[in-house]
C-alpha cells in the first residue's frame, strides 16, 4: 500500500512538474501573454495620395513611406491602387514607393496603409552613421552679421554639440530677437524656422537633417511633424525645432528624412497627401497569431492555435472538461457534496452552455421535477424499469416541446434553446435520480439533485470563465498539473467538510 | 473551529468516507467478490453450506412457473417473508404474518390473495426493486420474530445488529432500532436509530439518530442504553466467521435475534456506513489501525488466529468497560 502511494505521488509530481515546466517555458521563454486581456494597441496609418491626372501622359507618383522601424513591429503594409504598378525602393535613408500607370484620367486616389504594433518588436539594430562635419554655407552681408551675432552667445552657453543645437533652437524660437526676425524674413512657419536653424548650425559646421514624423494618436487628418536630428558620432539625437526638446517621443514614427516633400508627381497636378491614424486594441495572442514574423519564430507551433479555427473552438470547450471534473472531484471529496456521479454535473454544466445558466437552472428544475413526479405516479402502475424509463423519456421530450412552443408563442426565444444535448442529459439525470430515489429515498435524491445543480452551476461558471479558458487553451500543460492533483486526491484520506458536521458529536467531548 | 473539529476527530480516530473508501473498502474488498454480498441468495447459500445460522429458505422463485407452484410449496407455512435477492434499502420485502381463509395477512393487517402475491413476485422478478433494474430472483424465507428484549426500545419491524468486521476481527457493533419514521425498517438513512454495543459484554450504549446522540427511543421514550443482548458471543462468532465465508476483508454483517432460534445472519454489506461511530462514541479508524497492527505482528511471526482467538482479542481491546456503565443513565 505504501509503495503504491509513493508511486502515485511520484507520478503526480512528475506530471505536475512537466505541466508547470511547460507552462513556465511558454510564459517566460516564449513570452506568451498570460491573459487574453493583455492587449496591444495596433496603429493603422493611412496615407492617401490624391491628384489630378493630366491624361494621355504616363503618370508616375512617388511618395516616401516609413523605413523599417526598430521600435515597432510592422504587422501589415499594403499599397492600394487600381491598375497602378507599385515599386518600392530605398533612397538614401528613406523608402519610397513609386506608383506608375501608362494612362489615367481625372481625379486619382492612391492609398498606402501600414499597421504597427509595439509588442514583439525587435531590439535596436545597428545605427546607420551620419555626417559630422558640414561646410560653411555662403552667407552674405546682413544675414551673415545676424548669424554671427546669434551664434556668439550660443557658443558661450553651450558645452557640446547637443547643447549647442538646443541653444540654437531656443534662440531661433525667440521671435522678438531682431537677428532672428531678419533671418526668418517675416516667415515664422516651422519649416522656415527649421531652415534657419539648419543654416545657423551649418555656419558652426554642424550638420542636421530634417525628420518628418507622424504621431501615433488617433487623428483623422494629421500633418507630419518636423523634427531635426544630428549624428554625434555614436547615435542620432532628435530635436524638436519648435521647443528645442531633445529625444524623439515613443509615439512618433519617422516617415521620411530630408527636406524634400513627401510626394512628387509626373503626369499629374495638385498632389495632396493626407495622413490619418487610427488605433484598435488587439489581444496580444491574436497579434502573436496574426504576425507572420512571430509565427515563424516557432513560438506558437505545436500549440492548439495551429489547428483550424473550428477545431480550436471545439477544443477550447473540451480542454475545460478536466477542470470541471476536477472541481466536482474536489467538491465531492473535500467538501462532501452529494452529486449524481462525477460526470453528470460536468455534462449538465456543458448543457448550460447551450441554455445559459439561469434558464438552464429553471429548465433543469422544472423538467426534473415533472419527470420525477411522473415517475412516482408510474410507480403505482408497477411497470418494469425499462418501460418506465422509456415513458419518462417520452414525456420529457413532450414537455420540452411544450416549453419551446409556449416560449415561441410568447416571443420568448430562450425557450427554443432546448437542444438535443441538454435533452439527453436531462433524461439521464431523471433516470439516475429515480434510481437513487429507489435506493436511498426521496430526501437523498433531493439532496443529490440540489448538489448536482449547484456543482453544475459552479462547474459551468468555471468552465466558461474566459480568462481561464484562454489560459488552459494557451497553456495545455495545465492539464498535466490537473491530472497530478487528481492523482493526489486519489490518496486523500482526510475528512470531508460535511463530515466535520456529521461527526461533530464525536468531536465535542474528550 | 474548523481545524479544532478536524484535529479532535483525527485524535479520536474517526473514519471519514474518503478513508473508508481508500484505506479499507478499496484495499480489502476485491470487486469480483461483491456479488456474494449483493445477492442475498448467494450469501444465504454460502452461509448455509458453512453451517452458519440464517433464516430458513423456504423457496426460491426464479421464473413465472415458480410463482404458480409456490402456494403448494408454502402449504404448511402460516408466516413467511418474500424478498428480492438484490433489493436495497428494504424495498420489495413482503412480510406475511398469518393466513385467513385462503388469504394472506401482512404486518399491517392487509389481506392479500394468492394473485396479489403472484403479482408482487413477478414484479420482483422483472427487476422493479433490484439495483439498476436487472432481472432478479425472489426468495421466500423464515419470518424472524424479534426477541422480547427489544420490545421496550423498538417500534414495529425487526431490530438488527450491525457488526463491522475487519479481516475477521469484529471492531464495532451497533443495534439498529426501527422507529415510526423509518416505518419499521432498520435503516439509519430512513430514520431508524443506531445504538452502540459494547463488544465485550453485548450491553447497549447510547444511541444516535440523524447523527445526534440520543438516550431514549423517540417512540417508546425508554432509555436505549444498558440493555444486555442475549447470546452476544454467538453474534460475535457469526460476524467474525463471515470473513472466511466471503473473502471480503472489510464487512458490515447484519444479524437478527430471533425469539426462538437466536442470532442469525441476515445480510452482508461491503460498504458499511460510518454512523456506527456516533452510536458508539468511538472512532473506527483507531480500532481498525489497531487490528491491522496486530495482524502485522502475527504475520511477522507467521501465525494466524482462530475465530475464538480473534474474538478474545477484540473483546479485550475494544471493551468499553466502566465507561459503558458510567454512560448508562439511571432509569427513571
Amino acid at each position: 500500500m505504501r509503495g503504491v502511494k509513493l508511486h502515485a505521488m511520484l507520478l503526480a509530481l512528475t506530471l505536475m512538474t512537466i505541466g508547470a515546466g511547460a507552462t513556465f517555458y511558454q510564459i517566460y521563454v516564449l513570452n506568451i501573454p498570460v491573459s487574453e486581456s493583455v492587449t496591444d494597441p495596433v496603429w493603422v496609418i493611412d496615407a492617401r495620395v490624391q491628384f489630378r491626372a493630366s491624361g494621355n501622359v504616363p503618370v508616375k507618383v512617388q511618395m516616401f513611406v516609413p523605413p523599417g522601424s526598430e521600435r515597432y513591429l510592422v504587422l501589415n503594409e499594403s499599397f492600394i491602387s487600381q491598375n497602378y504598378g507599385v515599386n518600392v525602393n530605398r533612397v538614401g535613408p528613406n523608402r519610397q514607393v513609386t506608383w506608375s500607370v501608362r494612362r489615367a484620367q481625372g481625379d486619382q486616389t492612391l492609398y498606402y496603409r501600414k499597421m504597427l504594433s509595439r509588442r514583439f518588436g525587435g531590439e535596436q539594430t545597428a545605427v546607420e552613421t551620419g555626417p559630422q562635419f558640414r561646410a560653411r554655407p555662403p552667407l552674405e552681408g546682413v544675414e551673415r552679421a545676424a548669424a554671427e551675432a546669434l551664434l556668439a552667445p550660443i557658443r558661450q552657453h553651450s558645452a557640446d554639440v547637443d547643447t549647442f543645437i538646443s541653444e540654437t533652437i531656443q534662440r531661433v524660437n525667440n521671435l522678438q530677437d531682431e537677428n532672428v526676425g531678419l533671418l526668418l524674413a517675416n516667415d515664422t512657419s516651422i519649416d522656415k524656422r527649421a531652415r534657419v536653424i539648419e543654416t545657423l548650425l551649418a555656419v558652426a559646421h554642424i550638420p542636421v537633417e530634417q525628420v518628418h514624423t507622424l504621431r501615433l494618436m488617433p487623428t483623422p487628418n494629421q500633418t507630419p511633424e518636423l523634427w531635426l536630428r544630428s549624428f554625434n558620432g555614436t547615435h542620432w539625437t532628435y530635436f524638436n525645432p519648435a521647443t528645442g526638446d531633445q529625444g524623439l517621443p515613443d509615439d512618433r514614427i519617422v516617415w521620411w528624412i530630408g527636406a524634400t516633400p513627401v510626394s512628387s508627381i509626373e503626369g499629374g497636378s495638385r498632389p495632396n497627401v493626407t495622413f490619418s491614424v487610427t488605433s484598435s486594441e488587439v489581444s496580444a495572442i491574436q497579434l502573436a497569431q496574426d504576425s507572420q514574423i512571430v509565427r515563424d519564430s516557432a513560438m506558437l507551433s505545436f500549440s492548439l492555435y495551429d489547428m483550424p479555427v473550428a477545431t480550436q473552438e471545439v477544443f477550447s470547450v473540451m480542454i475545460m472538461i478536466p477542470l470541471g471534473v476536477l472541481l466536482i472531484l474536489l467538491l465531492r471529496n473535500l467538501v462532501g457534496f452529494l452529486t449524481l456521479g462525477t460526470f453528470t454535473p460536468v455534462l449538465v454544466a456543458l448543457a448550460f452552455r447551450e441554455t445559459e445558466v439561469l434558464w438552464g437552472i429553471v429548465l433543469f428544475t422544472v423538467i426534473t421535477t415533472m419527470g420525477l413526479s411522473l415517475r412516482s405516479y408510474l410507480e403505482h402502475l408497477q411497470l418494469q424499469l425499462l418501460s418506465r424509463l422509456s415513458v419518462v423519456l417520452t414525456f420529457v421530450v413532450i414537455l420540452m416541446a411544450l416549453i419551446s412552443l409556449f416560449g415561441h408563442k410568447l416571443g420568448w426565444e430562450r425557450g427554443l434553446s432546448v437542444a438535443l444535448f441538454p435533452m439527453v442529459i436531462l433524461t439521464m439525470v431523471i433516470e439516475r435520480l429515480s434510481i437513487l430515489w429507489e435506493e436511498r429515498g426521496a430526501t437523498n435524491a433531493f439532496k443529490a439533485a440540489i448538489g448536482t445543480l449547484v456543482a453544475a452551476t459552479l462547474a459551468h461558471l468555471l468552465m466558461t470563465w474566459p480568462p481561464l479558458v484562454y489560459f488552459c487553451f494557451t497553456f495545455p500543460g495545465v492539464l498535466l498539473v490537473m491530472a497530478g492533483i487528481m492523482l493526489l486526491m486519489g490518496h486523500y484520506r482526510g475528512y470531508r467538510l460535511t463530515e466535520l458536521l456529521r461527526f461533530r458529536a464525536l468531536a465535542g467531548k474528550h | 473551529m474548523f481545524f479544532k473539529t478536524w484535529r479532535a476527530l483525527r485524535q479520536r480516530g474517526v473514519m471519514g468516507i474518503n478513508q473508508r473508501n481508500g484505506d479499507y473498502v478499496l484495499r480489502y474488498n476485491r470487486r469480483h467478490l461483491y456479488p456474494l454480498v449483493d445477492d442475498k441468495l448467494l450469501t444465504k447459500e454460502r452461509a448455509m453450506s458453512a453451517g452458519m445460522r440464517v433464516p430458513d429458505l423456504y423457496a426460491v422463485v426464479d421464473s413465472e412457473h415458480d410463482i404458480s407452484r409456490l402456494p403448494k410449496k408454502l402449504a404448511d407455512r402460516t408466516d413467511f417473508v418474500i424478498k428480492p435477492a438484490q433489493g436495497a434499502g428494504g424495498d420489495g420485502i413482503l412480510v406475511i404474518t398469518d393466513r385467513f381463509e385462503g388469504l394472506y395477512r401482512t404486518t399491517s393487517g392487509r389481506l392479500l390473495t394468492e394473485d396479489d402475491i403472484g403479482h408482487h413476485l413477478s414484479g420482483i422478478l422483472s427487476g422493479i426493486y433490484s439495483l439498476g433494474g436487472h432481472r432478479d430472483r425472489a426468495l421466500v424465507e423464515y419470518r424472524v420474530t424479534p426477541d422480547k428484549v427489544f420490545s421496550a426500545i423498538s417500534f414495529e419491524g425487526v431490530p438488527d445488529i450491525r457488526i463491522i468486521v475487519l479481516c475477521g476481527y469484529p471492531v464495532m457493533a451497533m443495534l439498529r432500532l426501527p422507529t415510526r419514521q423509518s416505518q419499521g425498517k432498520a435503516n439509519l438513512h430512513q430514520g431508524a436509530i443506531g445504538v452502540g454495543v459494547d463488544l465485550a459484554t453485548g450491553i447497549t450504549l447510547n444511541g444516535t439518530w440523524h447523527n445526534r446522540v440520543i438516550q431514549r427511543h423517540p417512540d417508546t421514550a425508554n432509555p436505549v442504553a444498558g440493555v444486555q443482548l442475549p447470546d452476544w458471543h454467538e453474534f460475535m462468532r457469526l460476524a467474525a466467521s463471515c470473513h472466511e465465508l466471503t473473502g471480503l476483508g472489510y464487512l458490515g454483517v447484519d444479524l437478527v435475534l430471533d425469539k426462538d432460534r437466536g442470532p442469525m445472519i441476515l445480510e452482508l454489506n461491503a460498504r458499511p456506513g460510518l454512523s456506527i461511530q456516533v452510536a458508539n462514541d468511538a472512532g473506527l479508524a483507531k480500532r481498525c489501525a489497531r487490528v491491522e497492527r496486530h495482524i502485522d505482528q502475527l504475520n511477522a511471526t507467521g501465525r494466524s488466529e482462530s475465530v475464538e482467538e480473534r474474538l478474545q482479542y477484540c473483546q479485550q481491546k475494544f471493551a468499553t468497560g466502566e465507561l459503558s456503565m458510567a454512560s448508562v443513565p439511571v432509569s427513571s
